[in-house]
């Protein structure tokens, strides 16, 4: 476990890396604690909002200690740093992984098509598991990427109209809703204020999740928004499978998947790729669900008025 | 086309150039397939300098421009500045989907541009689609009779 000291060793002010909390749990998690309160979230937590979470909290640094402002800034200015780092080191290192598994893959696709049935049956075997292996890894770093790219620091923040995105979702998922027989309806979303290529990701992802995990019945899925405060909170309702309490943490996790490829495709990555849309943007994500009656992803994201600055 | 095309690849991988070569085996073009592995054989291939003095000048060059200190764009450049050499299409054929390389490319004169297909048969198609579409459909400028010496199979 790595420490990042942002520490106020007075009031037990830590940042941590968690780089492994637990099964099961995202491996790159910061949070920030104090006297046992606990700010979640990831690396994109700016100084800024760093310094509003403490000022709400009432942990004023700079009242009683002159010189601990200026150290926490200073490390604040560090963390800041270092999460660029590492959102540069996760997109290079998708980027550069991809040439040389690119030969893996087609090579091994070479081999297959050659030599299958001309060595013996286990080597066709093998060649298939290294075939397989091999595109599924492209998958994985095709998402790391997706998810590496996720940044609000290089997408505009404008005002997008929800509805004009979720039409479009809809559309690009009309395939997968006339092969289930799912049901899709939505009330009128608001215009927020985000970015268009987040927001579609957002929408894609929480929608394509609903219809892809359904059980006997059609898929059922109902998409609204109401306003909360500063924020409008939005609902995607589904009548699927549902998730066990125990992981309504986890699955937001990189890489988490709660049933096997074979049950339902994918990578693990979609919700992941969620909550870092919905917290760049200022706000959270949760679902709502038990076992085997539905779930309802919420998420918060501003209002178009919310930030005008 | 009465004569097979003259195809110039222009790659430092040697798995990508045996993946092109493979693509091309077996079409109905036949075309000769000429591979060089940097910037420099492939500039003076295309001059016919040096050991290419009796090569025949490519119909088409298929191009990668990640290679070493990426003089792949120096090539395209080079050949696009060029009163002569402009006139042989040019395919950029690299890995990047950047939009950056992309851009750069054609600005500076490629033809077209193709990412190279993570998935084999989508390689082979791709390569076959790019001999296809400049052999079977696009006119290009007339070869000249006297630039078809007897044909050498060059390949470094």
């Amino acid at each position: 476990m790595a420490t990042v000291a942002a520490s106020k060793p007075e009031n037990k002010l830590r940042l941590l890396l968690l780089e492994e909390k637990g099964a099961g749990q995202d491996p790159m998690v910061w949070e920030m604690d104090y006297d046992g309160q606990t700010l979640p979230g990831d690396p994109r937590h700016s100084p800024e909002k760093l310094h509003e979470w403490l000022a709400a909290k009432k942990i004023g640094p700079a009242e009683s200690h002159p010189h601990a402002e200026a150290q926490m800034a200073r490390q604040l200015e560090e963390l800041a740093r270092s999460n660029r780092e590492l959102e540069q080191f996760a997109s290079i290192a998708s980027h550069d992984l991809r040439e040389p598994l690119r030969m893996v893959a087609t090579y091994t696709q070479l081999l297959a098509e050659r030599y299958r049935g001309k060595l013996d049956k286990s080597a066709d075997q093998y060649i298939d598991y290294a075939a397989d292996g091999a595109l599924r890894m492209q998958a994985l770093v095709q998402d790391l990427l997706a998810l590496s790219r996720v940044n609000s620091g290089n997408q505009p923040h404008q005002a997008v109209d929800g509805n004009v995105v979720m039409a479009e979702v809809l559309r690009d998922l009309e395939p997968a809703i006339r092969e289930s027989n799912a049901v899709v309806q939505c009330a009128k979303l608001p215009v927020i204020r985000t970015n268009r290529a987040n927001l579609w990701q957002l929408f894609q992802n929480l929608v394509s999740n609903a219809i892809k995990f359904h059980g006997q019945e059609a898929p059922n899925v109902s998409i609204k928004a109401v306003p909360a405060g500063p924020l409008w909170q939005f609902s995607i309702i589904d009548n699927g499978i549902g998730i066990a309490r125990e992981s309504h943490e986890t699955i937001f996790g990189v890489f988490q998947r709660l049933h096997t490829r074979a049950e339902y495709p994918g990578n693990g990555v979609g919700l992941a790729i969620c909550r870092k849309v919905v917290e760049t943007y200022g706000g959270t994500i949760w679902v709502d669900s038990q076992l085997g009656s539905g779930s309802t992803f919420n998420f918060t994201l501003p209002a178009q008025e919310a930030q005008e600055s | 086309m009465n004569q097979s095309p003259e195809i110039l690849v222009v790659d430092d991988n040697p798995a990508d150039i045996t993946l092109v070569r493979e693509s091309l085996a077996e079409t109905v073009y036949q075309s000769h397939v000429h591979c060089t592995s940097d910037a420099n054989h492939a500039l003076e291939y295309l001059q016919r300098q040096g050991k290419y003095r009796t090569t025949v000048r490519p119909d088409l060059v298929l191009l990668d421009l990640n290679l070493a200190e990426r003089n792949g764009h120096k090539v395209l450049s080079l050949m696009k500045s060029d009163a002569e050499l402009r006139q042989i299409p040019v395919v950029a054929f690299s890995s990047s989907a950047s939009v950056a390389d992309i851009t750069r490319s054609y600005e500076a004169g490629a033809n077209c541009y193709v990412t190279k297909p993570a998935d084999l048969k989508r390689f082979f198609s791709a390569v076959r689609a790019i001999e296809e579409f400049w052999f079977g459909y696009a006119v290009l400028p007339r070869r000249e009779s006297n630039e078809r010496p007897s044909y050498t199979n060059s390949a470094d």
